[in-house]
């Protein structure tokens, strides 16, 4: 075993805990109700997810422009069946799998 | 907003099927991890434990190319640290949507797997009106953790160019964070949730290209979060 390896990952690896498990439990969500911070939070998950997205495609859309077709179509198939079925699960595996067909079709 | 938990003994099993997206996405994530801990010289044991220890993409490959080339360990480390710093604002936001009457009992376990997908599923299931519970949670947890672990394992035991015949599927696959990420968007698409998504996609985006992937995530998030505070 290679003991900076586990050095490293023990301290980043508690962290990671700290950082997950000890504002859950504190609930420091409680601490001012209806302020700055309660709004900071409820703005924190769209932000959130909205940041998570634009990171996740930026590489796709930025460095392979081959890749843009199948990128608009795997977003679109999303789109299209989150409209019809409202299911996030559905829209996810038919935007990945619309995705890896219109790559294999395009060649 | 309270949602009080109703005992179900059909949560865990719920949390466990709604982790299935993020489980398919970070199989072949994690895939490549072990793929390249073993190019980086490290053996199939060690990736598997920085994968159980961790638990953090980014700053996993992040480390191994702190450790092959060389950097101190304290360094390494502290690195690792300020790139999952953005951590520290999913359980208070979860928290917040759950509800005051949201039990945390259990949460030293179950919140070590909020990792960005857990937490956006999660948000998204509570706007859409499910009431939280500490064994969906822990169900939704474990299926993206025991994902994450299984495919650092087949990575590194499989070597190099696994996928590489297999193009569309890797492509699939691929597509799959990105397409889970847009699905929740929608999930929680308001008018009064626009400025913000607005403002932290371009903070992203800018944060990104001037600086690093990193600091695009953790700018979009604060400059979005900001945006929420400032709109009354």
């Amino acid at each position: 075993m290679n003991w900076d390896l586990l050095a490293v990952a023990l301290l980043a690896g508690v962290a990671n805990w700290a950082f997950r498990v000890l504002p859950t439990m504190a609930r420091t969500d409680r601490l001012a109700p209806g302020g700055r911070l309660e709004r900071f939070l409820a703005a924190t998950g769209p932000a959130a997810i909205a940041t998570l997205f634009v990171a996740s495609v930026l590489p796709a859309v930025t460095i392979d422009v081959a890749g843009l077709l199948p990128f608009a179509i795997g977003t679109l198939a999303v789109c299209a069946v989150w409209v019809a079925r409202r299911s996030v699960v559905g829209a996810t595996l038919a935007g990945a799998v619309l995705h890896g067909v219109s790559v294999w079709a395009l060649g | 907003m309270t949602r009080i938990c109703p005992p179900s003994l059909t949560a865990f099993p719920d949390g466990l099927t709604a982790s299935l997206p993020i489980a398919m996405g970070y199989f072949p994530i994690a895939f490549s991890f072990g793929v390249a801990a073993t190019r980086a010289g490290f053996s199939a044991g060690e990736a598997f434990a920085l994968s159980l220890i961790i638990y953090a993409g980014a700053s996993q490959f992040l480390a191994l190319a702190l450790l092959t080339s060389g950097a101190p360990v304290l360094i390494s480390a502290f690195t690792l640290i300020a790139m999952n710093l953005r951590h520290v604002l999913y359980g208070p936001a979860l928290m917040r949507a759950a509800g005051n009457e949201a039990s945390t009992r259990r949460a030293w376990i179950w919140a070590f797997g909020l990792t960005d997908e857990v937490f956006g599923q999660a948000l998204g299931a509570l706007a859409r009106g499910q009431p939280f519970s500490e064994p969906y949670m822990f169900g939704l947890g474990l299926g993206a953790y025991a994902s994450w672990l299984a495919g650092t394992a087949a990575g590194a035991i499989a070597g190099g160019g696994a996928l590489d015949g297999w193009p569309a599927v890797n492509a699939g696959l691929g597509f799959m964070l990105p397409a889970l990420f847009l699905a929740l968007l929608l999930s929680i698409l308001t008018r009064a949730a626009v400025p913000v998504i607005a403002v932290a996609g371009l903070a992203t985006v800018a944060g990104t290209l001037a600086i690093s992937a990193t600091s695009g995530i953790l700018l979009g998030m604060v400059a979005g979060a900001i945006t929420g505070v400032l709109r009354r």
